[in-house]
């Protein structure tokens, strides 16, 4: 679910900079308004856990295929959703760094799509009205599916936005947010569960170091066997719903593709977000662009254009070459 | 008489209300002492050190570091008068570079720069490290970690040093090479530790906890050469003193059987 | 546990290509980090049919590639995670945007094909760009760049402690797994029955670990204040640096 640069415009990008900066901002004033000093040195470790934790391959029973850790929602469970937003952009940021997970440019998008809908919709939204009630298995196991399933969703969905607003690609909302979601929906459960077994452990270990769990209970009569099946259930039905719904719909997946196979004239009636986001990232853009499509003319030169730059390329790599290698032996006179 | 540095009367804790952790625990300690604190694993030697520093605050009796009783508001006061090694150094260095996280003191006690610079080298010359300066912690081995431990310690310049089983996980070299450095410091120190072999080329003086009490607190040949005492909380004799002891055995077998 | 060794060795293969020395790791992080941000924004703010243009673009990693000694197939080995979702959205592009726009002999070149070759340009690029600044540059520089443009010393130290405790806890969840598969050599990952336990314990050890990393600071004077030392000064080379190719991006950016 990383954005890559490549997927996103410069002002898409800034803007979601802007946007999570802000977020930032606040966390570290709630953050600094705490006054525990203890905080920065849990967060520091508890980020080097979910990203070690995250490495983990988890056994999905009966697939053969494996899921990983929920970040945001088991850390905003932990550590509040002020902390835990700012643990995950330290986490964020060196996985991009390191892994390429991600880009440079689309951390303040990934930032977002991650680590805010994550931290902050999972904690208010989800955990604390679920837990604060009364705190117990049940509740922490559906606080945990609940919140990964629609912070990964939301998540998702503001991928499918960015990427469309940032006019990258042709290919209509429907169709993308239609691949997105399902995907998303699957992946959001299976995190779901192996953060509910992670925060069950530790509520019946540790309770006392979860957001919002004062008193101490009992767990809930189900145990946790029995609390899978029946959501497997749920989920199932959901999905086979979902599908029915897709496939009836005339704005569902394979009419789409129909549509594409079928003509070639679709753009007109592409979807208005990529409209508008289109005319915007092209006022934006750092310098507007003048090789339009509609001018067959540009892309006649453009061809021309292209062997002019592959053999600038090729220059260029030729001069670096000849620059090391001259270079070397002045380096080994002056030793 | 030399200045009295550390002063425990009747102390005792508890985690919880229920089992006492320590029990009744006077004994002072002057400057220039070399203390050894032994003990089985669970006799409160870790529980100790950390209550001279206030990591645990609620106890009952009186503790005084340099006449300053150890309360929530003289923390400051008195955590700048003692360093404390970590057993596991990882927790202990938890900044990038050796350099950085041997100036973290100094730069928190709001020193200039170039003072904070000066204290860095100083540190770092006096345990002979000064090839670490910019190396990045997790690649050190763990002898060096444990260096790097002390010097980030030595750059507070602290009267007093703790030390919490200071030569686990060392390999002999490096062991060696500690016990010289420890040797070589002139402040109060305190090494709790069950290397018993280490503690006798360090320590002038042993304290014998079992249980959270003090049985023994005497002179170190005295207390581990005493093999009956040593066995009775869960010790034995010092690698070095077994070896005369099975000699003797062997000599006067009717004695000592 | 393979992922578990990969991430490992890929953050000290990072890590010993960022502490060389050489003329591109000396350069001042926060200049690296300003052109590779603007080297970055320059080539996907590339409209998506200027293909002859972004390919202009290859000149800066094509040069610090081969100026700074680096491998360009290490770097390509990070594309993988990058490239599936930049290709599946690519790949549309063709079906969607048939315009012809020229032929070469019997094959015509459609709109949408210069459209997913640039959008895969431009993950290219971007990607090459992040691992030359990464490859050069070790996360505490980066770390010290962030200071110098006022991020808050809170975030910048969380990123610092992250940073250092994730190859310990890296270590640390590779023995446990270890162990569990010593024990259960028929799986493959972890069964769902002690899903929670066995990533549990390693949350408790280092729930411990945090407390004792807060100790330890607690005892060296730290009140909830970060201090740091004095950032590397700007040097004539780093302008220098900065001013080259900055005036090479808006360049090739107008022509």
């Amino acid at each position: 679910m990383h954005m890559a640069d490549a997927l996103i415009s410069p002002a898409a990008a800034g803007m979601m900079y802007a946007c999570s900066g802000l977020a930032a901002a606040y966390s570290i004033k709630k953050v600094r308004l705490e006054t525990d000093p203890k905080k920065v040195p849990v967060m520091g470790v508890m980020g080097a856990f979910v990203f070690a934790a995250q490495m983990i391959n988890f056994t999905i029973p009966g697939t053969g295929s494996s899921g990983h850790l929920c970040g945001g929602m088991l850390l905003t469970a932990l550590l509040g959703p002020y902390a835990a937003f700012l643990t995950m952009i330290g986490v964020l940021l060196i996985q991009c760094l390191l892994f390429a997970d991600g880009g440079l440019l689309a951390l303040g998008a990934n930032i977002w799509n991650m680590a805010f809908y994550g931290c902050f919709l999972g904690y208010f939204l989800i955990w604390r009205p679920i837990i604060s009630q009364k705190a117990g298995r049940r509740r922490i196991i559906c606080a945990s599916i609940l919140g990964a399933v629609i912070t990964l969703q939301i998540g998702a969905f503001s991928v499918t936005l960015e990427t469309l607003a940032s006019g990258i690609t042709d290919l209509p909302f429907s169709i993308f947010a239609g691949t997105m979601q399902p995907i998303h929906l699957a992946i959001g459960f299976v995190e779901g569960l192996i953060t509910a077994a992670v925060l069950v452990f530790v509520y019946e270990s540790r309770p006392e170091i979860l957001m919002d769990v004062t008193a101490e209970e009992t767990g809930g009569r189900l145990t946790f066997k029995h609390t899978l099946v029946s959501l497997c259930i749920i989920a199932l039905l959901i999905g086979g719903g979902l599908s029915l719904f897709a496939s009836s719909h005339p704005d569902g997946l394979e009419w789409s593709i129909e549509r594409i196979t079928g003509s070639a004239e679709l753009d007109a009636d592409a979807s208005v977000p990529y409209e508008t986001a289109g005319s915007l990232q092209e006022t934006t853009s750092l310098l507007p662009d003048y090789a339009f499509r509609e001018s067959d003319s540009s892309f006649g030169t453009s061809l021309s254009g292209i062997i002019g730059s592959l053999a600038v390329l090729g220059i260029c790599i030729g001069a670096c070459y000849l620059f090391k290698f001259f270079r070397h032996p002045q380096k080994k006179e002056a030793k | 008489m030399s200045h009295i540095h550390i002063c425990l009367e009747h102390v005792n804790y508890n985690y919880d209300t229920s089992c006492p952790v320590l029990k009744n625990i006077t004994f002072t300690a002057h400057e220039h002492d070399a203390v050894g604190l032994i003990g089985a694993n669970g006799a409160g030697k870790s529980t100790l050190l950390k209550l001279l520093v206030g990591l645990n605050l609620n106890y009952e009796g009186s503790i005084r570091i340099e006449d300053i009783p150890v309360e929530r508001n003289t923390l400051p006061v008195i955590r700048e008068k003692i360093g404390y090694v970590f057993q596991d150094s990882d927790s202990q260095l938890f900044l990038s570079t050796v350099k950085e996280d041997i100036a973290f003191a100094p730069r928190n006690y709001g020193l200039s720069e170039d003072e904070v610079n000066h204290r860095v080298e100083h540190a770092l010359a006096s345990i002979h490290i000064e090839h670490l300066r910019d190396r990045q912690i997790y690649k050190l081995s763990g002898g060096e970690k444990k260096m790097v431990s002390i010097a980030t310690i030595l750059s507070m310049i602290p009267d007093i040093i703790l030390m919490d089983e200071p030569s686990i996980a060392l390999d002999p070299k490096n062991r060696r090479r500690l016990i010289h450095i420890l040797n070589q410091f002139e402040h109060l120190k305190i090494i709790a530790s069950h290397d018993l072999d280490m503690i006798l080329e360090t320590c002038s003086r042993v304290i014998l906890l079992s249980d959270g009490e003090i049985i023994r607190d005497g002179n170190t040949m005295d207390i581990l050469s005493d093999k009956e005492l040593l066995e009775a909380h869960g010790l034995e004799l010092p690698l070095c003193m077994q070896d005369v002891d099975n000699l003797i055995h062997v000599m006067y077998p009717r004695q000592h059987s | 546990m393979s992922k578990l060794d990969h991430a490992l060795s890929e953050i000290h293969h990072m890590d010993t290509l960022a502490n060389r020395d050489q003329w591109l790791n000396r350069i001042h992080p926060l200049v690296k980090l300003i052109v590779t941000v603007s080297y970055i924004t320059v080539t996907v703010s590339f409209h998506k049919y200027s293909l002859a243009g972004l390919l202009r673009m290859g000149v800066y990693p094509a040069a610090l590639f081969i100026l700074g000694d680096l491998s360009f197939t290490d770097a390509l080995k990070r594309l993988k995670i990058v490239l599936p979702l930049v290709c599946f959205i690519g790949l549309f592009n063709p079906f969607f945007d048939r315009l012809p726009v020229t032929n070469l002999g019997m094959f015509t070149v459609t709109a949408g094909m210069i459209s997913m070759v640039t959008l895969m340009l431009k993950g290219i690029f971007s990607v090459l760009a992040a691992y030359l600044l990464i490859a050069s540059t070790s996360i505490e520089k980066i770390c010290c760049a962030l200071r110098i443009i006022r991020v808050p010393p809170i975030l910048v130290t969380q990123i610092l402690l992250t940073y250092r405790y994730i190859s310990l806890l890296l270590e640390e969840a590779g023995r446990i797994t270890d162990a569990y598969s010593l024990r259960a050599p028929k799986q493959k990952g972890v069964h769902f029955k002690i899903w929670g336990s066995l990533a549990g314990q390693l949350l408790l050890r280092s729930m411990d670990r945090s407390e004792a990393v807060y100790q330890s600071m607690a005892l060296r004077g730290y009140r909830g204040e970060f201090y740091y030392g004095r950032n590397a000064a700007f040097r004539k080379k780093d302008a220098a640096y900065l001013l080259v190719w900055s005036c090479l991006f808006a360049a090739l950016k107008l022509v």
